[in-house]
């Protein structure tokens, strides 16, 4: 067993204590999970141990991400690992403890302002994915010359939870000339960034299809109907087929993607771009597949299903929508002129 | 969970991205020189047999074959992005592309050492070119059902009566690779009785009849054939073994960049148009079918590698063909919702004509090689669902 498989293994023993639940206001996140993770060093994974992390390959923290995701874990896992603490290492500043929760906003509405060693925040930002479950935030924020990434700990800021579909908070925080460190980012850096945050969301929309095909092969083959399973019903394999097209192509193109990020190719942003529009165009197709092949209980919070199909209905639109990504992968396919697109796709993964 | 259809990613190659500029440049080279000029469906549609001696020449067919039959003993890999580079650049490539991509495949497996030192160094020089024989007017999709026949006379070789349909190209072919009964229904094993034949298709009783399609080409033939006498040692491979051979060969034929990018010349104009104009909306479209050909590319290449490490993946191949094909007819729905163009094969306007031949061309995507609904029901066996 490798050392992947090892971390997936655990990952997955520690999901079985840990079943998906419907958020409420008074439970929004599955602390008792990001517990067990933390305590198994599981929250560092992939950042280096030099810089406080637990070390190892941007491919084990994938694996973790992955995982998770595809058991509807409640922690900001997928921010952590993927988004928000490569980019404070990045930046050159200090990583917080990896046993807190650490996540990531778009600020630009949000000015920096330098105060002798530190920098002042002041503005208001939406969306920032378990920002009042959170300790900390990175925010991608604007300064007197450009973007920066500021960090600070979200202890006594005012914040607001909207939820997305699946009930996973997407925080409102209110920034009053609080203090925070910051660094300059310069345009590559704002540009890698964003779309790190892209893939990360298409590496667990990658992963949530998956294990909503499987789930849906299983119950097909399960559920019986005049006398036989669904899974015999032609109608239903041609649906199945589809399914396992749209994932089989996702998977594909997402993990060429988290490659490019690996060997630092500098086309990674548009193969983050590629990956987030494909994974959100699955979407429509699986999850409605898959809830017709469930039939009505897949349609009730009775059944498991809908853990993971709303949060493909929710993953879909975050960190920047397909719509978002299709214009910037378009605009940068073509960055070299009208006979630049066969080279640029056949160079981007 | 993992997805029973999902293959290992493939390695980079330095090797194909090597030959890929090699390619690149000989496009280009032609295109100025005008010896051919972009279309759309060329692997089907663009017969131009002294283009593919010039690719014969460069060593870009038969690459993955063993140098004694001619062949360059390349990768899979490399092979891909030679055919790649030629169906994006829409050059003409039906002549050769039957036999390059499976007939000598078919040969190398189960031809015997004569055929093969015939054959096979004509096919890589780009000399020869080769037609399946597999539908039947009255078989459709169920192959197991043709009805041409093949039986023994005196002299121990085989007389052939019966007809084939779709036959690409054979009018400008050299041989066919038939697929016939020669042993009687077994209504407890379908898949019984049939062998594969090579067969000279200038041999006399052989007729061929044109069949023309949407936009009148002449690409589709019957072939008939009237007791027509084959010599004994054309079998190909194992007497009564024609359906297992057949499947033998769709990772080849199923999984290769010409499953997704027959109308990339048109998604190419369009691009050329979505630089002019600058239209979000249309950049927008632009973005979302390169994602999907992106994803395509990453499948193909995955079968590639697959095929460079031994493995024949059907089942991955037929799901590459279907997700691909069904790109490659959406494309142009795509496009004509943002583009204010009337399609027209003698348009003056490159975008008009690629959206007129693509068109024309469309039903045939998702039909040739097996039908989608047949291809979702093989990706359904690989999903345990029967």
């Amino acid at each position: 067993m490798s050392d992947q498989d090892l971390v997936v293994e655990t990952v997955r023993g520690l999901l079985t204590r840990h079943e998906p639940f419907d958020p409420t206001p008074d439970r929004r996140w599955d602390a008792g999970l990001w517990g067990a993770l933390a305590g198994n060093g599981l929250t560092g994974v992939g950042l280096p141990e030099s810089a406080g992390g637990s070390g190892g390959e941007l491919a084990d923290a994938v694996a973790i991400v992955r995982t998770l995701a595809s058991g509807a874990a409640a922690v900001p896992v997928a921010e952590q690992l993927l988004v928000a603490g490569p980019a404070v290492i990045a930046a050159g500043l200090s990583l917080p403890p990896v046993d807190e929760p650490l996540t990531f906003g778009h600020a630009e509405g949000v000015r920096a302002t330098p105060a002798g060693d530190a920098w002042t925040l002041t503005g208001t930002v939406a969306d920032v994915p378990w920002g009042s479950t959170s300790a900390h935030v990175a925010l991608l924020a604007t300064g007197p010359d450009g973007a920066v990434l500021a960090l600070l700990p979200t202890t006594g800021l005012p914040a607001s939870d909207a939820v997305n579909l699946a009930g996973e908070p997407r925080s409102t925080l209110t920034l009053d000339g609080v203090p925070a460190l910051a660094a300059p980012l310069n345009a590559a850096q704002v540009r890698e960034l964003r779309a790190g945050y892209a893939l990360a969301r298409a590496v667990q929309l990658t992963a949530a299809l998956e294990q909503v095909l499987a789930w849906t092969v299983q119950y097909a083959g399960e559920r019986q109907q005049f006398g036989r399973s669904l899974a015999k019903f032609q109608a239903i394999q041609m649906e199945l087929a589809e399914m396992a097209g749209e994932v089989t192509a996702v998977t594909a193109l997402t993990d060429a993607a988290v490659q490019a990020l690996h060997h630092g190719s500098d086309d990674f942003w548009l193969a983050a771009a590629a990956a987030k529009v494909r994974a959100g165009a699955a979407v429509e197709v699986v999850a409605r597949l898959a809830h017709q092949v469930h039939g009505a209980i897949g349609f009730t919070q009775e059944h498991k299903l809908h853990h993971l199909t709303k949060r493909l209905w929710s993953w879909r639109d975050e960190a920047g929508s397909e719509l978002v990504w299709s214009k910037v992968l378009a605009q940068g396919l073509l960055a070299d002129g009208p006979d630049g697109l066969w080279p640029a796709l056949t160079r981007v993964v | 969970m993992t997805n029973p259809l999902t293959l290992a990613p493939a390695p980079r190659s330095g090797a194909a991205e090597r030959v890929r500029g090699e390619v690149r440049d000989f496009l280009a080279e032609e295109l100025a020189a005008g010896t051919f000029s972009t279309h759309v469906d060329t692997w089907l549609s663009g017969v131009d047999p002294e283009f593919s001696r010039k690719l014969g020449a460069r060593g870009w067919l038969g690459m993955t074959w063993p140098k004694e039959y001619g062949g360059h003993e390349r990768t899979a890999m490399e092979r891909y992005a030679v055919t790649e580079e030629l169906l994006a650049a829409g050059a003409p490539v039906a002549a050769h592309w039957i036999a390059d991509r499976q007939s000598g495949p078919n040969l190398l497996r189960y031809g015997t050492e004569a055929q093969r030192r015939e054959i096979l160094p004509r096919i890589a020089r780009g000399e020869c070119y080769f037609v399946i024989g597999m539908s039947e007017p009255d078989s459709g999709s169920d192959l197991a059902s043709i009805r041409t026949k093949a039986t023994r006379n005196e002299a121990g070789d085989w007389v052939v009566n019966g007809a084939k349909v779709w036959t690409s190209n054979a009018h400008a072919s050299h041989y066919g690779i038939v697929l016939v009964r020669t042993a009687p229904v077994d209504t407890a094993n379908r898949h019984a009785g049939m062998s594969q034949l090579l067969i000279d298709l200038s041999l006399p009783g052989i007729t061929i009849n044109p069949i023309r399609i949407l936009d009148g080409g002449h690409h589709f033939n019957e072939v008939v054939f009237e007791d027509v006498v084959i010599p004994r040692d054309m079998l190909l491979g194992t007497e009564g073994d024609g359906w297992h051979q057949v499947t033998a060969e769709l990772a080849f034929e199923r999984s290769g960049p010409e499953r997704f990018l027959s109308t990339y010349p048109l998604v190419a104009e369009f691009g050329r148009r979505v630089v002019d104009s600058g239209d979000p909306a249309a950049l927008a479209v632009l973005g979302r079918l390169s994602a999907r050909l992106l994803a395509l590319r990453q499948m193909s290449l995955r079968i590639a590698a697959a095929l460079d490490r031994g493995e024949l993946p059907n089942i991955p191949a037929a799901l590459v063909k279907d997700v691909g094909t069904t790109f490659e007819a959406d494309v142009i729905d795509e496009i004509r919702r943002v583009v204010d163009v009337l399609p027209s094969l003698d348009s003056p306007d490159p975008l008009a004509r690629a959206l007129a031949e693509a068109q024309l061309h469309a039903p045939g995507y998702t039909l040739r090689g097996g039908t989608n609904e047949i291809l979702r029901g093989i990706v359904a066996r690989g999903l345990g669902l029967r």
